[in-house]
């Protein structure tokens, strides 16, 4: 602690209240959920933003629109949050302006796995999910590490509640432990993407303090984005 | 003003401009994205030792809630024999106790003749190993043939000391097939870099090594070579906690990599089980 | 470094030696680059500086309503659990459409207040009628104080900012000392985070906008709760209100002091 601190004036401490040292970190809670499809991919996340035990905002999206095929959705620290999306937006612009073309999922992908590796030494706190289309046409999701190891995959939760989500998801969606022959498993479609991913997230309102008010869900398809909102536990 | 210029008061620190303006969005952007442009320069961080100061930030956890959990890869394996290069892996990716994912890709496909296993920080084997991708690629470009193992091998050990101390994590194996025949090398974060015939990498390597050095020579036919790194990496898996998912078997060939399988662990498992079972009942 | 900026040794090929250099094999010709490290040694975190506030301001409460946005914060600015400072304003206009409350570091405040200032006399010196409007000041609050941050030399400082923007809509949004931001019908620091923003939100009538008059209300009636339960409070305070007619900061008032039930209230 520096010596302009409090530490100087002892007759001025307040008794019982300790002097934190500044974290640059704060956790701000928050869960995604992103499902992939055929062609069509499901990303949900939460709208609850807070810190400790006070809730900020109910109604704080984290979902980042990248382009008409690509939605990030990022929670953690806010703050890295905030900034980390703004640089990818700042770049996706001055490659749509360099390159007159929007850039594809799968290069964003690799973009921000780099962008993240850059503060290797002082890691962003986010946990990062994106899903798109691919250039196949194909539904696909990303998910991240704080410093940016990037793996391809179909379903993937992440945030506060993430370990609580994906054993559900490993699952509802990857049949995991499910004795059925491929034939009698339900297809996988748009209707029953989002409500697993809603379902998810009722049941991670019930049980992370972190998580609730409200989920809102992008479905993106080739034809572009289609938003849903859906009412969660206030408490 | 212009007697402020005179008098030079303009460079005294307390006058200096201190808070944000538009020139520095430009800055901003180049700092935090610098190494899009170059692949060497990361931000810096804004303390002295970051091995020692983010362990700080993690020790502080249970006072502050936040603990930066990175995704690390564990169990490889690599050997020589008179066939080539065998690597086998396995694919669980743990962040902290936490799986991240049991379907992670631990052998890096650098080019045709090069192949990276990927042990210890996840992201920073990935990172580099796309930079020395790069940097192999460059080498056939600049002298119209490909880069040796050792060669590939020795800049990757260069990346490693330039970083050495600053926390980054990585174990990996380099294989290829060059002039020289088949090569493998283990390069760490530490900035060490051995060539040998026989290697395993992470917390399995200990069962792993148990397994393969019961069964190798260098005569091994291909087949029984293969098998050999599967089973060194499935006993790791069924012993180690970190280890686990899908255990895959790549084959360096002099004509390049061949990716041999890629297995369930559990599917394994059950197969082995039965063999053993089998064996028993030949033997009464 | 020197070499990027000579125009006649250019290197031969993208991070490749120019003539006459070697090749460097992991550096590239960039450097590795360093952030500023103001006064740095050893400290938490490896960093040593100041940690402290010192002269502090308690609670700002911003509410929107539907035709602008309401700031209100009390005049109190303390020094640890002194009432050193007891009639600051701590609810600034910026301009016909920004409204500035600040809370936390007074210092800070002020220091991040008079660059903000220097930014409206720039703006005023462009004269094309182009004024800055309140998101823009968050943002850029959010780019400055994450970047201070970042360099773990933070602005203690936890602003409202309020205000319309170009159509005339309310905004009203919160930056920390970290570049968090957010927006919402109600934003507080300091106390009245624990003790206004349920008041207020408890009253929001579902599916509107408070009106004027319904947040001038809740903010008498939140200031008076922070002057009982805060003791880093005043019973003086000063509101700001901004419309798409301009803003304006009014009082101080004082709030509506009662303590006729103080005999009732027994345990501590």
């Amino acid at each position: 602690m520096s010596n302009l601190g409090f530490q100087q004036f002892p007759e001025y401490q307040v008794p019982g209240v300790q002097q934190a040292d500044f974290s640059p970190y704060e956790s701000n809670g928050g869960s995604i959920v992103a499902i992939a499809g055929d062609d069509f991919v499901v990303i949900a996340a939460d709208t609850r933003l807070s810190s400790g035990y006070n809730i900020h905002s109910r109604d704080q999206s984290k979902l980042f629109k990248l382009s008409d095929q690509t939605v990030l959705g990022s929670t953690g620290c806010w703050a890295d949050t905030l900034s980390l999306t703004g640089l990818l937006k700042v770049r996706m612009q001055g490659y749509e302006h360099t390159h007159l073309r929007t850039m594809a999922t799968d290069a964003v992908a690799q973009m921000l796995s780099i962008t993240m590796y850059n503060r290797r030494f002082f890691p962003y706190y986010v946990s990062n999910i994106l899903a798109g289309i691919d250039k196949d046409g194909k539904g696909v999701v990303y998910s991240y590490d704080p410093i940016g190891h990037c793996e391809r995959a179909f379903y993937r939760a992440g945030g506060t509640a993430g370990t609580l989500l994906q054993p559900v998801l490993d699952n509802q969606i990857g049949h995991k432990n499910i004795n059925l022959s491929s034939s009698e498993l339900p297809k996988l479609t748009i209707e029953r993407a989002v409500a697993i991913a809603s379902d998810t997230f009722i049941s991670a309102a019930e049980r992370d303090i972190y998580t609730g008010d409200s989920v809102l869900i992008n479905i993106i398809t080739k034809d572009g984005i289609e938003e849903k909102k859906l009412q969660l536990r206030l408490d | 003003m212009a007697l402020a210029e005179i008098c030079k008061i303009s460079n005294a620190p307390y006058m200096r401009r201190t808070a944000w303006d538009l020139s520095d969005v430009e800055e901003d952007l180049k700092a935090h994205t610098s190494n899009l442009a170059n692949p060497y320069t990361l931000a810096a961080p804004p303390f002295e030792n970051p091995m020692h100061n983010l362990n700080l930030i993690q020790a502080n956890a249970d006072k502050t809630g936040i603990k930066i959990d990175f995704d690390h890869g564990t169990t490889t394996l690599g050997f020589k024999y008179k066939g080539g290069v065998i690597l086998a892996v396995d694919s669980r990716a743990t962040g902290g106790q936490y799986i991240g994912s049991q379907t992670m890709k631990k052998i890096v496909e650098i080019n045709q003749f090069l192949l990276g296993t990927l042990a210890g920080g996840a992201a920073d084997c990935v990172y580099w190993d796309r930079v020395l991708s790069k940097e192999c690629r460059l080498h056939e470009l600049r002298n119209k043939e490909r880069i040796s193992v050792a060669a590939a091998s020795k800049i990757m050990a260069n990346i490693a000391h330039e970083y050495k101390g600053m926390g980054l994590s990585m174990g990996m194996m380099l294989a290829g097939y060059d002039k020289r025949g088949p090569g493998l090398y283990y390069v760490d974060s530490e900035g060490s870099r051995t060539p040998g015939n026989l290697f395993s990498v992470g917390s399995g390597s200990l069962f792993a090594y148990g397994v393969l050095d019961s069964g190798y020579h260098w005569d091994l036919e291909d087949d029984v070579a293969q098998e050999l790194g599967r089973r060194a990496i499935y006993h790791a898996t069924f012993r180690d906690a970190y280890s686990g998912g899908i255990i895959r078997v790549y084959h360096m060939t002099p004509t390049g990599w061949i990716k041999i399988s890629e297995t369930d662990c559990m599917e394994l498992h059950y197969k082995y089980e039965e063999q053993k079972a089998q064996a028993a009942a030949a033997a009464q | 470094m020197l070499n990027n900026y000579n125009g006649l040794a250019q290197p031969f090929w993208q991070n490749g030696p120019a003539p006459g250099q070697f090749y460097h094999f992991t550096g590239g010709q960039q450097q590795i680059q360093n952030l500023p490290r103001e006064l740095t040694t050893a400290g938490p975190y490896g960093t040593q500086r100041n940690t402290a506030r010192i002269t502090t301001g308690s609670s700002v409460l911003g509410i929107r309503f539907d035709g602008g946005v309401m700031i209100a914060a009390d005049t109190m600015v303390s020094y640890g659990s002194l009432s050193r400072y007891q009639s600051i304003d701590r609810v600034f206009k910026i301009n016909e459409k920004i409204l500035l409350g600040g809370g936390d570091d007074f210092a800070d405040i002020q220091s991040i207040k008079r660059t903000i200032d220097q930014k409206m006399i720039a703006d005023q010196c462009r004269a094309d009628e182009i004024e800055m409007k309140p998101t823009e000041l968050a943002m850029w609050l959010t780019r400055v104080l994450y970047n201070r941050r970042t360099r773990m030399n933070p602005l203690f400082i936890d602003v409202v900012v309020g205000g319309v923007n170009a159509e005339g809509k309310p905004f009203l949004g919160n930056v920390d000392l970290r570049g968090r931001f957010y927006e919402d019908f109600v934003v507080a620091t300091g106390f009245a985070r624990h003790l206004a923003i349920p008041l207020v939100r408890e009253s929001k009538p579902a599916g509107r906008e408070f009106t004027a008059e319904e947040a001038s209300n809740l903010i008498r009636k939140c200031m008076e709760v922070l002057y009982y339960r805060d003791t880093r409070n005043t019973s003086k305070y000063t509101v700001g209100v901004c419309t798409p007619s301009g803003s304006v900061v009014e009082g101080p008032y004082k709030v509506d002091e009662n303590w006729s039930f103080a005999s009732t209230i027994k345990g501590y």
